[in-house]
């Protein structure tokens, strides 16, 4: 395994290189409208042409990942009425995707959804760019205090779920290869230096201290069971679902939220079909093909976190959360996973 | 004690003596949220949780947005805006005024963490303290990060209270609440201050200045330097041509995911089925295109003509930070202007569309 560093201001020229082959996806501010705060909150869809570097990327997206292999909106395909009946054009093929800097847990995120478009079909949208894309990771430094990622087996400096991997060392990144892709493009790469002994050190130092700032936790142990044995406690799910507004915020900008709806646009005799993000939490989810099982808010709100909590690790044996913090300090309630997670580990209950 | 710890703990007190006395079913009012200077709305009918409640510079959200989902008799905790929008959902036969104990809090204005974290350079996660101490407020040092380039700041910093609070709080006209039937404190007076600066004002301002040629460029210059400290840039739709406005309308609303978190938090939208989820007719397509998320807007922004009490909640609530106040005061204005009216003033006046009085201008109707 090659361990190569790079200095902050060759980034450019590195993003450039690499963009030839993909579509580079960054995090940064979206132009000068000024979003934000944070330096980091937004990733720009389209190609990178390496100017406009902002280092200060320490802290995660708004939007996660999955935006850019399940997008809010998706052309399914075009039709056209004519005279022999209809006629469908499918999208064209993307260019393969760069994602540089993403941080641990959201490459988890994928991870995680590969489960689900693998199962019981092959989503043929969703899969042909998750498989060619290449994932850059970027050690996380400095996460949220909603950040609990630990508690989910995931590290900020983790390495499982990328393809490179990447530490700040202060003026330069070192670069880590972790999978054969990555091998691949390193190969392919030039202007790259050698890391010396001290950088390594520094990068696994780095990692360590990362590790122990998610301070959040939650504890996951029997947490399935006491879910599933709490499922009709009615008064406790009305009580923690009584501040939410049911918006779509924690579901549409959690990396691991997957529900899409489809709708067709028809004007005269031709049209498209796109499918685009859909919520749980929605009063009038699923309304259109039937009726919404979860009439009430509480019930939807238990769905959420059953789905991730429960229902996830009974199909796939894994939590479907990857404590990115997200569903947390976006809420404009302050409606908190961990402490309703807590109230449901308090309850005790035949699972000790 | 400094004023928030005393009418604090009047709320305490008061809110426990209406559940003991079974005045009320339920207090809705806020406790410490699970993040750093946030709160969370507190609904509960079990006096223990009442030791919970708090009053800080923090209480953003306008809790008026539970009324119409809770049944029974609900003592509210209200800042001057949330009571205007109390006012206006009783117009609307939404809430009954009966039903209801207002526990008024005169409000000196909520802070904006995004200005603070933007005048800062640090997040809020990353602030140890932020003290309100009269007009200033006080951040005490935060932690760092040594060796990852961020310098040290000379802690504590103190910044001026007009610099971070949101701007909506700085153009409020009506901090204490219109209606209430306990006031926590004293009455405050209204905090109009530059930022608040009407319509009228900016454009005489610059009407006054301009002349000649120059006068178009400066418009439109003046126009992209109205930009809040908080990143928000609040625009001014007279200053700027039809073209402009596209342009920027374009770049912003090309972010939004459709969450619809504009629409949950407001208490002017309490319609049970939006006009946007409608499938027959479809007014609008549930595609997140830039011109359908703007078309949602504008279209709210219509339903809530008359209604709107500039909360600044949708605007706050944004996890795109799409500058909604944008929009929502120039209907604000507009609504003033046209009709005389300001929402949420007047319980026992009818809703402002709802009726049509015939001294009103005739050009309105057509």
């Amino acid at each position: 395994m090659g361990i190569k560093k790079i200095a902050k201001k060759d980034i450019g020229n590195l993003l450039h290189q690499w963009g030839k082959d993909y579509t580079i996806l960054v995090p940064s501010t979206e132009g000068d409208t000024a979003l934000t705060v944070h330096g980091s909150r937004f990733t720009v869809h389209g190609l990178w042409d390496g100017s406009d570097v902002n280092l200060d990327w320490h802290r995660n997206t708004v939007k996660p990942p999955k935006s850019n292999f399940l997008p809010p909106m998706e052309e399914m395909f075009r039709f056209q009425k004519g005279k022999e009946g209809h006629s469908i054009e499918l999208p064209q093929e993307e260019r393969r995707q760069l994602i540089f800097g993403i941080r641990p847990c959201d490459a988890r995120s994928l991870r995680l959804l590969d489960m689900i478009f693998t199962d019981v079909y092959q989503d043929p949208y969703y899969l042909p760019k998750r498989n060619s894309a290449v994932l850059v990771g970027l050690v996380c430094l400095r996460p949220y205090d909603s950040c609990f990622c630990t508690s989910l087996g995931i590290s900020p400096g983790g390495s499982d779920d990328v393809d490179l991997l990447l530490t700040d060392i202060g003026d330069e990144f070192l670069i880590e290869e972790i999978s054969d892709k990555g091998k691949r493009l390193m190969e392919l790469t030039a202007g790259l230096e050698d890391a010396t002994e001290d950088d390594i050190t520094k990068a696994s130092e780095a990692k360590e201290k990362a590790y122990g700032k998610v301070t959040r936790k939650i504890d996951t142990q029997h947490l399935k069971d006491k879910l599933l044995s709490s499922f009709e406690d009615e008064t406790y799910w009305e009580k923690v679902a009584a501040k939410c507004i049911g918006c779509g915020i924690c579901t549409f900008l959690c990396p691991t939220c997957y529900c899409f709806d489809i709708t067709d646009e028809k004007v005269k005799k031709q049209g498209a079909r796109f499918r685009c993000w859909d919520s749980c939490a929605f009063s009038l989810y699923t309304k259109m093909p039937m009726e919404n099982p979860r009439e009430e808010k509480w019930q939807r709100v238990r769905q959420k976190v059953c789905h991730k909590f429960e229902f996830y690790p009974m199909s796939f044996d894994v939590i479907a959360c990857t404590g990115c913090g997200r569903c947390i300090r976006l809420c404009p309630v302050n409606w908190d996973i961990c402490q309703t997670l807590e109230g449901i580990r308090d309850r005790g209950g035949d699972h000790q | 004690m400094n004023s928030d710890g005393r009418m604090q703990q009047r709320l305490r007190h008061e809110a426990g003596a209406l559940l003991e006395q079974d005045k009320v079913d339920r207090i809705i009012g806020f406790e410490p949220g699970s993040l750093k200077f946030t709160t969370t709305p507190l609904i509960t009918k079990i006096k223990d949780d009442l030791d919970r409640l708090v009053i800080n510079p923090f209480i953003v959200n306008n809790l008026a947005v539970f009324l119409p989902g809770l049944k029974g008799r609900i003592a509210i905790v209200s800042k001057g805006c949330d009571s205007r929008s109390i006012v206006s959902l009783i117009q609307d036969n939404k809430v009954s005024r009966d039903d209801l104990v207002i526990i008024g809090i005169p409000c000196p204005g909520m802070i904006d963490l995004r200005k603070v974290e933007k005048l800062t350079g640090k997040d809020r996660d990353e602030m140890d303290d932020i003290i309100r101490e009269g007009d200033k407020v006080v951040i005490r040092e935060g932690i760092r990060d040594e060796g990852y380039g961020i310098t040290p700041d000379p802690y504590p910093l103190t910044l001026e209270v007009s610099d971070v609070l949101f701007d909506n709080c700085l153009a409020c006209e009506f901090p204490t609440p219109q209606d209430y039937d306990i006031l926590l404190g004293e009455p405050v007076a209204s905090r109009q201050s530059a930022a608040g600066e009407s319509v009228e004002s900016q454009e005489s301002r610059v009407e006054s200045r301009g002349e000649g040629d120059s006068r178009a460029k400066r418009l439109q210059s003046e126009a992209s330097s109205e930009r809040s400290v908080s990143g928000l840039q609040t625009i001014n739709y007279r200053l700027l041509t039809r073209q402009q406005r596209w342009g920027f309308w374009r770049k912003e609303f090309r972010r939004c995911i459709r969450c619809y978190a504009c629409r949950n938090i407001c208490p002017s939208c309490f319609c049970k089925r939006c006009f946007v989820e409608e499938s027959e007719p479809q007014w609008l397509m549930p595609v997140p295109r830039w011109q359908e998320n703007l078309m949602f807007q504008v279209i709210r922004n219509i339903h809530l003509a008359g209604r709107c009490t500039d909360c600044g909640e949708c605007e706050r609530s944004c996890p795109m930070n799409i500058p909604l106040r944008s929009l929502t005061m120039e209907m604000y204005n507009l609504v003033g202007e046209l009709f005389n009216f300001k929402a949420g003033m007047d319980k026992d006046a009818p809703p402002l569309m709802t009726h049509y009085e015939q001294e009103e201008a005739e050009d309105l109707i057509r």
